[in-house]
């Protein structure tokens, strides 16, 4: 009796009486994106203690781990996208999906010809990244940029490129900034 | 193009800017920092953070998304002010 009641309250609670149907699939945000600032906060503060905790008690190997874990995410969310060779296009069609979480560019100092730069044997790409979930979560926090979990971000990058190049790369950090990040993807 | 500009009044001349920007961007002359390579700033406004004296400006930045202000404490301000 007691279970049937509470069914009876939670079936009005949560309207299940509601029909839903394929074709009702929402295309916007609900709640709107106002009322999930709140849940934004609390997933980065929450992103943001799980890092440093990992940080604590596994030392460097944190960084491996938050590595592998966004070199996963690169590579599943990079499988649907198009195989492509060029280097360059693969990036800005990287950049142009992940808009929104992050934002990045290619970049070359003012004296370079070309965005693939060969230096001292190694072939190179400056990226600049603008905006940037985990700048978000580890300013929100207090915590210093370029800590593990910079690295599933690094993970991320290149296992896309990885994914849609079919070349093997890596992520350096050059520099860090309030308002942007500049990284070095070399190619191997 | 990012147009920086260096109040030279306020600027102490510590350098730090010169030292943090990894494109060379600034360089002292005459104890203050001038911005000589503005063409190589990415806008990654680290100097902004790091100058002790607030003497740099920069126009035609991209600004970047910011999520990280705690929206209670805001609200607690913006009572008080």
């Amino acid at each position: 009796m007691m279970t049937e009641m509470t069914v009876d309250e939670m079936n009005r609670q949560f309207k299940t009486g509601t029909v839903f149907r394929a074709e009702d699939v929402p295309m916007s945000c609900s709640p709107s994106a106002k009322d999930m600032e709140q849940t934004l906060h609390g997933v980065m503060k929450m992103n943001g203690l799980i890092i440093k905790s990992l940080e604590e008690i596994a030392g460097r190997g944190a960084n491996a781990v938050t590595y592998r874990a966004g070199k996963k995410f690169g590579h599943e969310v990079a499988k649907y996208f198009r195989k492509n060779e060029d280097i360059e296009e693969a990036l800005r069609e990287l950049s142009y999906i992940l808009h929104g979480q992050y934002t990045f560019e290619l970049w070359k100092p003012e004296d370079k010809e070309n965005y693939v730069v060969t230096e001292n044997g190694e072939t190179f790409i400056y990226l600049v990244f603008h905006d940037c979930i985990v700048r978000q979560t580890l300013r929100r926090n207090g915590m210093e940029q370029g800590g593990p979990l910079c690295q599933t971000l690094y993970g991320y990058v290149v296992g896309a490129i990885e994914e849609i190049t079919g070349r093997r790369a890596k992520l350096e950090i050059v520099h860090t900034g309030p308002n942007a990040c500049l990284k070095k993807l070399i190619l191997k | 193009m990012i147009e920086i500009s260096v109040d030279a009044a306020a600027c102490n001349g510590c350098g730090l800017c010169v030292k943090d920007c990894p494109m060379r961007v600034y360089e002292l002359k005459d104890g203050v920092s001038v911005p000589v390579r503005p063409e190589n700033c990415m806008g990654c406004l680290s100097c902004h953070e790091i100058c002790p004296a607030q003497a740099l400006e920069h126009r035609g930045v991209y600004p970047s998304k910011r999520h990280y202000i705690d929206i209670r404490v805001c609200e607690m301000i913006n009572r008080v002010l």
